[in-house]
Formats: C-alpha cells, structure tokens, sequence
C-alpha cells in the first residue's frame, strides 16, 4: 500500500483549549488511484491533507509512506520526504513572482538531494511541455492568466516525480471553464499512474475523482467509491465535460 | 549537502530581491556604505602620509645617527641640571676618533639672530653653525661656489653659505658669492649656496631662509655653556646597531657614567623615529577602526531591521519553499546569504566613495596628502567586515525563518 494511516489523532492547542482535529482516523490509499477528500470547515481535512503530506505530524497513530515511518521523523527528514515524494499543488498557486516560469518549475530542484539535482533543466521543460506551456516558459507569473499559473504549479510538483500529488483545493480560485481544464489534467495525469489526492469542498470537482472520502468531525464519515458517492450524481455531467475536451 | 544550483539560485534572488527594493535596500546599507567609505579613505590618508613621510626619512638618509642631550627619566631633576648633560665640543672629537662605525660626525647648533645686506636688515634669520662633515651628512647639494673645508672650521673663518630664500629676502644676486653680510655685527663672506629641500618633519629642516656659518664661529655668537645636537653618518646603514653603541660606550666613558647610571644623552638611528611614526599610524588606524565599528555595527542593526522586514514580507513564500522541500538549514542559508550579498553591495559602493575621497584628497593643496591611495588590503577588509556584519546581524532573521511553520506560513496573508 501506498498510504498507510492507522488510527491518526491530532490534538492542538489553542490558549487553555485543546482541539481535537483528527479522532483516530484509519485510511489506505494504493498506488494510481485519484482520491477526494471532502468536509466542511473544521472537519479535520485541512489537518488531513498536511499529515498526509508531511508538512505536521500526528500526535499519535502510525503513517506508512511507501513503506516508510513518516510519524516519527524530524524536521530535516521531512523536508526531504516532501521534496522527493510529495508534490503539492496550492489554491493560491504560490508561485514566486519575479521568476520565470521555468524557474518556478525547477524550484524542488534546488533542494533535492543525489541524482535528483540532474538535468533538472531538461526535466523542468519536459513536465512544462507536460503540462501544455512549453510555449510559455520564460514567462513571469503576472504575465500568465489563473489557469496557466496553476499549470507551472502542477508541473512544479511533478518535477521530483512525485509518489503523490495533493492538490488543496487547486480549482478554488479559478472559473468553470479553467477548472474543467486543470480536472481534466488531473485525470489525464492519473490515467498516466500518477496518484492524485484533491483536497476539496465542491461535488463538482469530487465528481472527477474515483473515490470519496468524506471527513466530519476528524473521523472518516464515509469512504466510497464515486458511483456510490452523492458526489456521483454529477457523473454524467463530468463525462460531457471530459468528451467536450478530447 | 547543498547543492551549487541552490547556492547561484540564492545569490540571484538576492541580487534581485536588491534591485526590485533599490532605494530601502541602498538606504538600509547606508551604515555600512558610510562605515566603509570613512575607514577606507582614512586608511588612504593615512597610508599617504606613512609614504610621503618614508620617501622624506629616505632622503634624509637611513645611515645616520642623531645624538642629543637627554635628562634621563625617572629621576630628581637636580641629580642631572640641563647644564651637565649638554653636550661638548671634545666629546664630538671623540666620536669622531674613537667610533670605527661612524664615518664623520658634525655638531650642529641653530640660532635666530638679525643678518644685514646693504641697507637691508632681517631679524631673526636661522643661522646653522655646522663643521664641513655636514656635507656628508645632509644630502645638500651646493649649487654655487664651494663648500665648507676644515680651515674654514679650524680658522674660524667668517664665511658661510646661503640657500635661495635667504638671498631672495636679503636682495643679494642670484649668485651671491663673493658677496658680504653681517652677522651679529660680524662680516661674512658668501662663499656658496645650498640647495633647499621641502621638509617638515622633526623640524631638522626648515623651507625658509637658511644661513649656515661655521661651528667654531656659531660658538662665539653664544654663551659658553651652549646647547648643540650632533648628526653622524654611519659607515653603512647594517652597522647602526654597532655605531649606535659606540657612541654611547665614548659617550658614557668621556662623562664618567657608572654601570648603574643612566645615559644623559640619547643616541637614535633614524629608524627608531620611522617605528615612532608607524606606531603613531597604526594608533590613529585603531581609533579610526572603533569609529568605523560603531557604524557599522549601527549598519548592521538597519540591515537585521530589513531582513526582518523581508522575512515577514515572503513568509509564504517561505512556506512554499519548505512544503517544496527546503530544510531549515536551507532556508537559513537563504536569507543568510541575502543579508551578506546585501552588506557586500553596501561595502562596493563604500568602496567606490572611499575610493573617490582619497582621489579628493590628494587635490587638497598643502595636506601632504598627494600619495593617498586605497590600498588592496583595505578593500579586501572592508568587504570581510561587510560579510561578517551580514552574517551577525542577518543570523537573527534567518534562523527566524528557518522556524517558520511551513502551515502557518503557507496560512499568512
């Protein structure tokens, strides 16, 4: 199993409260599969995804990522994770403004250790073609529209080839028709074996996915694949939307 | 661990981040731009000032002794009157005899006194009595007529030599020998002229009017008990040592000195006074070098100021570099770098304005200051303490945000 997380509780606290944002949540998600976790605000999905993602660590519980123990870790030991199996796309892009788009693209380079420092100039271009702005490699960020800026993200996080791609909210500041494209992307990626994991609160972009995980009051509410999902209601509309773009 | 394309990418961000801010960022380096550019041009000036005062001691020569009477220090005034340790006209002779080392020796008195020429008179002219040794022992050329010989000395003769000034104030012909002038109510013949060369220092020379007339004659315008100085050229500068403890050996045995008295006299070669000048240099260098660590230590509080500043600006962007991978030390080394490259900006432009000061100052007609230059390792110094100041004082806001939560950060508006 790609992900393994076994009864993963996350206490915070704030001033003299202490706030229980996971209660124990057991999850495994394999290698390929483009998964959707849901909640309302204050659900724990926000805590979820930056567990899942290695930028907090539980208070307890154990987490295999691919194999490894990634509970227990340090800062450093994290930081590496982070740079060689994790790719995170962001709502607000975070792209940094006075570098081009190709230097964006390479930026996980720079921290990367071993073989994973070469030809990241040629890869960099590679996952930009990938991503459709080959054409569109010197330009900065203000000179890209929403949708094209989180393209450069997205190839930014495929950059280290990532074992999984966890998107927080990636279409939220962006309109329908861009969003249909970046979903598309997404599932194009997938089809490719990219895992993907979109962090989301809209049925519309859950629709997209092949399974649903619903979070409510940092327990799993539901673990469904997306026919059995409300969330799949959309479906046909989703399947418009993917012959409209091929 | 880090790899070089971290270390270029962070020196371009640096520089950009530098040119995107010009004006903060040249005015955040202001302390250290002013630290840099007053210690660079005092260096300059006073690296000037040692030249100038080198090439003057090497014209006067490095193979010369100056002996002159010295009340010891440390003890009871009365134990050692300005009258005994004078010196006298036998204890020359017996430098000159008994000191293998020394090659000649001349006593050398000054006095200012009226000097007359027709109808002109001049008070208090500096009239030099010297022997002929002193040829030798200054490097005077005579541009007319001759110099002093031994019976001029030994005859008391009443002639004497004159450099340009003196003939120009007293209206005597451009060459004046064979002339006549009086000297306290005595009539000199002018038998030549000296040369006259600029120097302040020690105040052995004098660029004004200068007449010298022989020993024996400057004896008989003063008292008895006279105060003179004595200059000896020593064989060969190696032998200054050796001559300079013969002297005091005849010295000492012609005043009868026992081994537990002090000397009352001082012998000094000329070098000892060039190790007084760059001591005296090297303390005006220390005071300049605190004034100049007071700026930039108030240069170094501006710049932790505006990392500060630029570390909560790119929080998130320092959040996107750590969820991309950075680890703290990486971060660290960031915005470490960014504070050095932002002092090393600020040390070139101190640089550069040092640089321009010390041209300034060789234009300041007078100072002495024509030799100033900036000397290589004062630059390299000013850019070490520039990048050293970055290091301390950015180390504050680097560590700062190296701490940074990467959840928090990515959550900063």
């Amino acid at each position: 199993m790609l992900i393994s997380l076994r009864d993963i509780t996350k206490i915070y606290r704030v001033g003299i409260d202490t706030v229980h944002a996971l209660r124990g949540v057991d999850l495994d998600i394999g290698e390929n599969e483009l998964v959707a976790i849901m909640g309302s605000s204050g659900s724990g999905k926000s805590t979820l995804m930056n567990v899942l993602g290695c930028l907090d660590r539980p208070t307890d519980g154990t987490y295999l990522l691919k194999d490894r123990r990634t509970d227990r870790m340090g800062a450093v030991e994290l930081a590496h994770v982070r740079n060689e199996l994790i790719g995170f796309v962001f709502q607000s892009f975070e792209l940094l403004p006075r570098a081009t788009a190709l230097a964006n693209v390479e930026l996980p380079s720079l921290y990367a250790r071993g073989e994973r420092r070469r030809d990241r100039r040629k890869r960099a271009r590679e996952v930009l073609d990938r991503v459709g702005l080959g054409d569109r490699m010197d330009h900065r960020p203000n000179q890209l529209s929403g949708g094209q800026k989180q393209r450069v993200a997205i190839a930014r996080s495929l950059l280290n080839r990532p074992a999984i791609l966890l998107a927080d909210e990636p279409t939220g500041n962006l309109d329908s028709t861009t969003t249909a494209d970046i979903l598309r992307l997404f599932r194009a990626l997938h089809r490719e074996g990219q895992t993907v994991i979109i962090v989301t609160h809209e049925d519309e972009v859950a629709a997209h996915c092949e399974r649903v995980i619903r979070l409510h009051d940092g327990r799993i509410a539901s673990d469904l694949p997306i026919s059995e999902d409300p969330a799949g209601r959309l479906l046909e509309e989703v399947a418009e939307i993917t012959e409209s773009g091929s | 661990m880090i790899s070089p394309a971290f270390w270029w990418q962070a020196i371009k961000l640096a520089l950009s981040q530098i040119r995107a801010n010009i004006g903060r960022s040249l005015l955040t380096a202001l302390g250290i731009i002013v630290g840099v550019a007053s210690v660079t041009t005092v260096i300059a000036a006073l690296d000037g000032l040692k030249d100038r005062v080198l090439t003057e001691f090497e014209t006067f020569g490095a193979n010369r002794l100056l002996i002159f009477p010295d009340r010891p220090d440390g003890y009871p005034r009365n134990l050692y009157p300005w009258k005994d340790v004078r010196l006298k006209v036998e204890e020359i002779d017996a430098i000159a005899q008994h000191c293998p080392s020394v090659r000649v020796v001349t006593p050398i008195t000054s006095l200012k006194t009226a000097v007359q020429h027709g109808e002109r008179i001049l008070e208090g002219i500096s009239v030099t009595g010297i022997r002929p040794a002193w040829h030798e022992t200054e490097n005077r050329s005579i541009l007319e007529g001759r110099p002093f010989n031994s019976i001029d000395e030994e005859e008391a003769r009443q002639v004497c030599l004159l450099n340009d000034d003196a003939i120009r104030e007293l209206g005597l012909p451009a060459d004046p020998t064979g002339e006549h002038i009086i000297i306290g109510a005595r009539r000199y013949l002018v038998v030549g002229t000296v040369e006259t060369i600029q120097s302040m220092m020690l105040g052995i020379n004098t660029s004004s009017a200068e007449i010298f007339i022989p020993f024996a004659m400057a004896a008989r315008l003063k008292d008895d008990d006279f105060f003179f100085r004595a200059t000896a050229m020593i064989r060969s500068p190696e032998l200054a040592a050796e001559a300079e403890s013969e002297v005091r050996f005849v010295l000492r045995k012609m005043r009868g000195l026992d081994g537990d008295e002090p000397d009352t006299f001082e012998v000094a070669a000329i070098d000892q006074f060039i190790d007084q000048f760059k001591a005296l240099a090297a303390g005006i260098t220390a005071i300049a070098g605190g004034i100049v660590g007071i700026s930039l230590l108030v240069g170094g509080i501006g710049i932790m100021n505006i990392m500060l500043v630029s570390v909560s600006e790119r929080t998130r962007e320092i959040g996107l570099r750590k969820a991309v991978g950075a680890t703290p030390s990486a971060v660290l080394m960031q915005f470490l770098l960014e504070a050095v490259v932002l002092c090393l900006v600020g040390g070139a432009v101190g640089v550069l304005i040092g640089e321009i000061l010390a041209i300034g100052l060789t234009f300041i007609p007078d100072a002495g200051l024509d030799q100033a230059h900036v000397p290589l390792w004062a630059i390299i110094m000013s850019f070490s303490f520039s990048a050293a100041v970055g290091v301390i004082f950015g180390m504050f806001p680097a560590i700062k945000a190296s701490r940074l939560d990467p959840i928090e950060a990515l959550r900063h508006e």
